[in-house]
């Protein structure tokens, strides 16, 4: 059988996510990220009132986009996509002009001021190329994230995505999101 | 970093920790690291870590260290110490230590000192917890919430105040729909979020609520009376008991409607062996927490959820060897608190912090004039911290080992710095539960600077203190006397390959539900009704008394945690102070509102003992007569310097209480004033 072209994305069970930021810190381990950055971050809403009260959590990160803004508005090809549908910058050709920045809908990168170029969640591509998963689904007490692939037809995302209602965020910006969302 | 003690594997490049991931192969860390699990490595490359041995060349607590080495602060340790033991006897010196690996060796140097005076963590954490279990069915069980259907908690904040295996648990039960949460707190907490039912009851009610649930089951028949009749004991006594606390006269104490409480003593009943009414893990609040967790255990074994799927479950044993070292005799005085008297129940060997710092302060039974701290914080751990100072002051010497300058080193007179959990070999360890494995820690990077594990600062003071003797060996003949009664042909290697061993199956239950077996207890099976506690003068059922409730304009102050703190030795790790840079004062808006207090405001907040300032947080999220602050703040080190004088310390404004029975540190029972500054 011919080999299928990989198409990795993340689901989330924000029910399942406690707000602990082990993903925040296990990230920031990984990828070496200053204490002044985050690539990924969990939203937090807070509802009612007493004594009928409501508390939502909901992690967050880049969206590996099929239609990638960022990748549309970078002059020098340094956002780019892999075939594996993992969005990259690659630090030699950025040039920091943070386009990108302005044009992520979801506000998922930012500019590192001491390397003068532009980073985001690329869903830990050096740990996903030697077969692991990224550092913040591995971490994470109550596996509110599974990470897979979506071209895998017997995979783990398929098979959810079937059974269960889910969402993408800001889907009317057009940039095609792929972190699922359980509803 | 933490009590549960997860496994991890590192990642080292080029002699640097780079990330520590999970180990997958252990059970029971469930493939998971927490933050504070991921943040360890911080704590080894911390700039402000304890670097070499100090001495303290200003006044106490001024911070004014002068660098040593080991053989002069063994020297200088030594000598005072001995100093007390010639002027005082062993029993002079008073010897804390809290849960950890080395600590072993820590409590060996004290035993063999000839002190009775070990005080361990219990007695500010589950003392309570722990007798009123033992009393009752003569273990403290593990409860089984992978597989529970029905659960209540009192409190115990697991989605948010500790992430262990319990914790992971109960988010999957819960979440995915397989077991109802019924969760009570008078604060509206990440738990109570995720909770299918969250009731803010009024503190210190729970015992009414329980045995209101008691009356309902046993009243309406429910119960498991097939179990009953078997294993428990003191059934009709109980039934007898319960009979005036009807959900009615429950609902005016905790103000949980009275048809909530039939309705879920109802579920809990049907539940039966897959209810459990967790137990927790979290420190007493009450003078009577002793007897609200009995009524506890009691509502738990009536509805015949002992060792049973979903239930609660003895915990299994896996036998480690021991290294046969030369004994010691047994310390001739009595312990300093006067467990045996004051306590009579209680674990003799933890000892009770309180009543130990009253009678220090006191001088009675007799003086106690050293201290040797083994990484714990009693100044930022124990309520009441003036009278801590206090103690401090009365003390002719005070010894710390820490890795990091905790507020309590801040006031030693030598310290002894750690080399850190990822520097250094420890024993072999067992992690108990209804599947317990055995788990082996080991170095991945040298020490980065002049320290040193608890065993060899052990040794070096034994060597000393004339007790060589007693430490003559090393940590890998110790590691390998404890491997090699393991099942396995290879243990040793079998652990340095994979970190942990599992014993092979599946965790059991019922090992215990046979008429033969024999509970240890007084009357052999569970003690609904504790002979043994009538004896000692206590009440033999849980007697409900309604706690004091703040006078007006006061509030009760409650305590909670985070997970990336948890007991506050973290919140100067960068990478999580950054989630909570300081902490705020957590107040209704009504009660705000009539203060005049808006969200963010500086605060005066003031107890019987103490007063601080903080930042105010108006907030729905807890009840209005109650204020709430995370725990770990204020802190006095400069060492810690992200929170030092940064928010404000609970310890400093909470006042001096105990549990009657169990000696227990009670948190709760502190009433405070807040006005705007």
């Amino acid at each position: 059988m011919a080999h299928k072209q990989k198409r990795y994305a993340l689901l989330i069970d924000s029910r399942k996510c406690i707000d602990c930021k082990s993903c925040v810190v296990a990230c920031r381990a990984e990828n070496g990220v200053p204490l002044a950055y985050s690539r990924n971050w969990i939203n937090e809403e807070h509802r009612g009132a007493w004594p009928k009260l409501q508390a939502a959590f909901e992690p967050e990160q880049c969206h590996h986009c099929t239609d990638p803004a960022c990748v549309r508005v970078c002059p020098t090809g340094a956002s780019r996509q892999r075939p594996d549908g993992i969005v990259v910058v690659d630090d030699a050709d950025c040039v920091g002009c943070r386009y990108c920045i302005i044009a992520c809908p979801y506000d998922a990168r930012f500019f590192r001021e001491d390397r003068g170029v532009v980073e985001k969640c690329d869903l830990c591509a050096h740990r996903v190329d030697r077969g692991e998963v990224p550092a913040c689904v591995e971490t994470c007490p109550s596996k509110a994230r599974v990470f897979g692939d979506l071209n895998d037809a017997n995979g783990k995302l398929r098979d959810v995505l079937a059974k269960r209602n889910y969402r993408v965020k800001k889907p009317e910006a057009g940039t095609g999101p792929q972190i699922y969302y359980l509803l | 970093m933490c009590v549960n003690k997860c496994s991890v594997i590192a990642v080292v490049n080029n002699g640097v920790i780079q990330k520590l991931n999970p180990n997958p192969e252990n059970p029971k860390s469930r493939s998971m690291v927490c933050a504070r699990g991921n943040a360890g490595l911080q704590q080894v490359y911390d700039p402000s870590r304890l670097k070499r041995p100090l001495i303290r060349v200003g006044a106490r607590g001024e911070g004014k260290w002068r660098p040593a080495s080991w053989d002069e602060a063994f020297d200088f340790a030594a000598q005072k110490l001995s100093a007390v033991k010639e002027k005082y006897g062993p029993q002079g010196t008073l010897w804390s230590s809290t849960e950890s690996f080395q600590e072993v060796f820590f409590q060996n140097l004290a035993q063999a000192f000839g002190s009775p005076n070990l005080v361990r963590h219990p007695s500010l954490c589950l003392a309570s917890v722990n007798l009123a279990y033992s009393t009752t069915f003569g273990t403290v069980p593990s409860f089984d919430l992978q597989n529970a259907r029905y659960i209540i908690m009192s409190g115990a904040n697991r989605m948010e105040a500790l992430a262990m295996p319990d914790s992971v648990d109960l988010i999957d039960s819960v979440s995915d729909k397989k077991a109802r949460l019924i969760y009570l707190d008078p604060r509206f907490t990440v738990t109570a979020s995720k909770a299918d039912e969250w009731y803010p009851i009024r503190p210190g009610t729970d015992l009414a609520f329980i045995l209101a649930m008691l009356n309902v089951i046993i009243g309406e028949n429910r119960h498991d009376k097939e179990f009953v009749n078997t294993y428990c004991s003191g059934f009709d006594k109980l039934a007898e008991h319960v009979k005036p606390f009807t959900p009615d006269w429950a609902e005016a104490e905790t103000e949980i409607p009275a048809k909530d409480i039939v309705r879920m003593a109802r579920e809990f009943a049907d539940a039966g062996h897959r209810a459990v009414y967790y137990a927790g893990r979290r420190s007493s609040w009450y003078q009577d927490d002793f007897q609200m967790r009995r009524g506890q255990a009691i509502l738990n074994a009536i509805v015949g959820n002992w060792d049973r799927l979903g239930g609660m479950v003895p915990n299994a044993k896996v036998a480690l060897g021991e290294y046969l070292f030369l004994p010691w005799d047994d310390p001739k005085a009595p312990r300093v608190d006067e467990v045996e008297k004051n306590f009579p129940l209680a674990n003799k060997g933890d000892g009770s912090y309180l009543k130990l710092r009253e009678n220090v302060l006191a001088g009675t039974p007799y003086p106690v004039k050293a201290w040797m701290i083994h990484k714990q914080d009693p100044v930022n751990s124990l309520p009441d911290q003036a009278k801590t100072l206090r103690m401090i002051e009365q003390m002719d010497f005070v010894g710390v080992i820490d890795i990091q300058m905790s507020d309590t080193a801040w006031f030693a007179d030598v310290i002894f710095p750690e080399s850190t959990y990822l520097e250094r070999q420890d024993p072999i360890e067992v992690m108990s539960g209804i599947w317990p494995v055995v788990v082996y820690r080991q170095p991945v990077i040298k020490p980065l600077h002049d320290t040193k594990p608890t065993l060899d600062i052990a040794q070096g003071l034994a060597k000393r203190l004339n007790l060589s003797q007693y430490f003559d060996y090393t940590i890998e003949q110790w590691v390998e006397a404890q491997a090699k009664e393991l099942p396995l042909q290879m243990p040793l290697e079998h652990l340095k390959k994979h970190g942990v061993y599992v014993p092979p199956g599946s965790p059991k239950y019922g090992t215990t539900l046979n008429s033969e077996h024999r509970f240890v207890t007084k009357s052999g099976k569970i003690d609904l009704y504790s002979e043994r506690l009538q004896e000692a003068g206590y009440d033999p059922l849980p007697v409900y008394r309604q706690p004091a409730q703040p006078p007006p304009g006061r509030f009760r102050l409650i305590l909670g945690r985070k997970a990336y703190f948890t007991h506050g030795n973290t919140t100067n790790n960068p990478w999580l102070n950054a989630f909570a840079p300081e902490n705020h004062l957590w107040l209704h808006p009504s009660s705000a509102d009539a203060l005049n207090i808006s969200d963010g405001d500086k605060i005066e907040v003031a107890s019987n003992v103490g007063t601080v300032r903080l930042k105010a947080r108006v907030t729905q999220e807890i009840r209005p007569d109650c204020v709430f602050m995370l725990h770990g703040f204020g802190k006095r080190s400069k060492w810690q310097r992200l929170v030092a004088g940064v928010g404000a310390a609970d310890t400093q404004l909470l006042e001096t209480a105990w549990d009657k029975v169990s000696g227990n540190a009670a948190m709760h029972e502190t009433f405070v004033k807040v006005r705007k500054v």
